[in-house]
């Protein structure tokens, strides 16, 4: 019995001096900080503290459902599964035929862009919530679509004045 | 004596004695008899709240909610050998990759690099044998990751092997094939 009941004696009599000691303030949360922390067990985590939060309307409010848009729905997820799964045969191909043409290789090149902005969409999609992070989401959004256009236009380059991608990392590799 | 009376006095010799806090045993009935009252009291009361002031203490608690699911609460084998993770690792290091190449392409002849393949190739040629091989199973690796983890996906999306026994064992198969698979591109 007694053993059972120290520590739950201990506790209480700790919880009790310390609101003694706590000066008698007009907050309620302040008060009842120092009796709910009595019954708290774990420690606190500060690693990967969460995004800023705010709260619109109350618990009770039903969940808002965006309006269904293919566009950004099943189309959207079904162009980034045949994009991929195009890249495969193409990636392979130059393992057999020893290269690719000028053209394969722009296509090539092309799909790998396409995969590679959506990727990266997924990526700021993911990590910088709308809800929590509008402004990082739009400034990484449009940095996104800013790169993307200057990787096509640097790799446009590459293609028409260099051997193209696909015959210089063979050229790499067998260096 | 009445036996209730008796603990009573046994209660108050306690306090009067000259206490030790080393025996555990004084400790509770110590801060039992300093502080409190022997009659039983709860620390915790119910108050009573205006719905304005329960609703500003729920939104407060809100905002403080921790991140969740955390890190911390995942099993360690899932969350550093699963496919999934890694597919995002690979995929953002060779979109990095290729960024990073063509932009500097771009401005290269603004800047005066050299990053024509031409210059890659002798630049590569230059380095020892085991810097090569290492530069190349770092490519090679999540190139092949990337391409086999790439077609399992595509099968989950088709709702093929996607129960958790397939899952985990191809999850390791994926592991040794894109190893092997990679060590033999070094020799290509």
């Amino acid at each position: 019995m007694a053993s059972i009941a120290r520590p739950v004696l201990l506790r209480q009599a700790a919880a009790v001096s310390r609101l003694s000691a706590a000066p008698a303030g007009p907050s309620v949360l302040l008060k009842n900080t120092a009796r709910v922390a009595a019954f708290h067990a774990t420690s606190r985590r500060n690693l990967l503290p969460p995004l800023p939060q705010k709260v619109e309307g109350s618990v009770n409010d039903p969940v808002r459902v965006p309006p269904p848009n293919p566009a950004h729905g099943s189309y959207h997820w079904t162009f980034e599964r045949l994009v991929g799964a195009s890249l495969v045969p193409l990636t392979l191909t130059p393992f057999a035929a020893g290269s690719l043409n000028p053209g394969m290789d722009a296509v090539l090149m092309g799909l790998i862009v396409i995969h590679s902005h959506l990727g990266f969409q997924n990526i700021i999609i993911d990590y910088l919530p709308k809800r929590r992070t509008p402004k990082s989401r739009k400034a990484a959004m449009w940095g996104l679509n800013l790169a993307t256009a200057l990787v096509a236009l640097g790799l446009y380059e590459f293609e028409t004045t260099d051997v193209g991608v696909t015959e210089a990392i063979k050229r790499i590799w067998h260096a | 004596m009445i036996a209730q009376r008796l603990g009573t006095t046994a209660l108050r010799r306690v306090t009067a004695a000259p206490q030790n806090a080393f025996f555990t045993q004084n400790l509770a009935r110590l801060a039992l008899t300093s502080n409190l009252s022997t009659t039983q009291s709860r620390a915790v009361a119910t108050q009573k709240l205006t719905a304005e002031d329960a609703r500003a203490l729920l939104d407060a608690q809100r905002l403080k909610r921790p991140v969740a699911p955390h890190l911390e609460i995942y099993d360690k084998k899932q969350t550093f050998f699963t496919g999934s993770i890694w597919q995002r690792f690979t995929g953002a290091g060779f979109t990095g990759l290729l960024y990073g190449y063509s932009i500097a392409y771009l401005a290269a002849p603004l800047i005066g690099w050299h990053l024509e393949s031409a210059s890659l190739v002798a630049a590569f040629a230059g380095l020892p044998v085991a810097v090569k091989a290492g530069a190349k199973f770092l490519v090679a690796w999540p190139f092949v990751f990337h391409l086999f983890n790439g077609v399992r996906h595509a099968a989950y999306d088709m709702a093929w092997g996607f129960n958790k026994r397939v899952i985990v064992r191809s999850g390791w198969y994926l592991w040794g094939a894109s190893i092997v698979a990679s060590l033999g591109l070094l020799l290509l």
